[in-house]
């Protein structure tokens, strides 16, 4: 068997030399060396400062009482994240408490099998479908997306997808369904 | 078996066939170069440094190769150069499959799963390119003048 090597190098080679060529101009050009995407995990810390926070606007809030809010019922204090923030299952069972929204990046058929109670579904690979169920969302209100565990990206990739469009505070329940699941929390499904 | 590989309107319609499917698959990864990068990463299977080398690269050989096949161009040579990238393409899903990776193939862009079925609609194309390979496909073919043959 005789191939031209030598053309066989030259057609890769230009075709490499085409491609960097029209990522370099192309204004959705991708980098050059793909950066890596670490995970940030709360702070600890944090989750005490937040714990008390709201302890203490718990406390005001019962001597408050005839002054009624019929807004929210925690006053909590929203700062915006840098980025999204990875916790684990005792911080995410802490924030469904508090009535935080969970968001299934899993696909459609996944998620009518079994998801979080009260979550709302949103496939990372079909997003652009829920574009419409993205807008009744507030983007100032603590978002929390999983997928189904620790071998699972969806959830964070639908996180930066999110802080893109604007949720400032985007949790990633690192643990997902699987953790869920595990520990028995509340969950619901769509199957009979 | 013999005749029938050797058969020009055969080996015609397998070099316009596997020209086309890498025409459009290079096109789909070119349309979506941070989705192709991301279809990449997910077979953890390449260093993080390398990938977006490929994921700029890569959709080129194919548009190039598969064109040049459809113009007759070289055909052994661009049937190498796609067997090749098919053999990778088979091993890295298979990998994948064994492992247990629920993820896009990357193939046409965006939309589909590895699979079984993957597995094996590559390996109909990996033939494909062996045959035209060892056969070469000259009719309607455009004739370079080399001089060096």
């Amino acid at each position: 068997m005789i191939l031209n090597y030598r053309n066989i190098f030259l057609i890769i080679a230009i075709s490499s030399l085409i491609g960097f060529t029209y990522n370099f101009l192309n204004p959705e050009g991708i980098p050059l060396i793909k950066e890596e995407r670490i995970l940030q995990f709360e702070d600890e810390d944090i989750q005490h400062q937040e714990s008390a926070i709201s302890d203490l606007t718990d406390s005001n809030k019962i001597e408050d009482n005839e002054h009624q809010n019929n807004n929210d019922s925690e006053i909590e204090i929203d700062l915006p994240f840098s980025e999204p923030v990875a916790i684990k299952l005792p911080r995410a069972y802490e924030l469904y408490k508090k009535g935080a929204k969970f968001i299934d990046a899993r696909t459609k058929e996944e998620f009518a099998e079994g998801h979080i109670n009260n979550s709302i579904n949103i496939p990372f690979y079909e997003s652009e479908k829920y574009e419409s169920v993205l807008s009744t969302l507030n983007k100032n209100k603590t978002v929390i997306t999983y997928c189904s565990g620790e071998d699972c990206d969806l959830s964070i990739m639908l996180s930066d997808e999110l802080f893109e469009k604007g949720f400032k505070r985007i949790y990633i329940f690192y643990g997902g369904w699987i953790d869920w699941l595990k520990a028995g929390y509340p969950i619901e499904s769509l199957n009979k | 078996m013999k005749r029938f590989i050797s058969n020009k309107y055969l080996l015609f319609l397998l070099r316009i066939l596997l020209g086309l499917i890498f025409i459009y698959a290079g096109a789909e990864k070119i349309s979506d170069s941070a989705g192709f990068s991301i279809s990449i990463a997910n077979y953890r299977l390449l260093p993080i440094f390398t990938i977006n080398f490929f994921a700029i690269t890569l959709p080129w050989v194919e548009i190039v190769a598969g064109s040049m096949l459809i113009l007759g161009i070289y055909v052994k040579e661009n049937a190498a150069i796609i067997t090749v990238m098919l053999t990778v393409f088979i091993i890295a899903i298979g990998i994948s499959l064994i492992r247990g990776l629920d993820i896009e193939c990357g193939c046409f862009g965006t939309g589909n799963q590895i699979g079984i079925q993957k597995i094996i609609e590559n390996s109909f194309m990996f033939i494909a390119g062996w045959i035209l390979i060892y056969k070469d496909s000259k009719l309607f073919s455009i004739k370079i003048h080399s001089s060096s043959e």
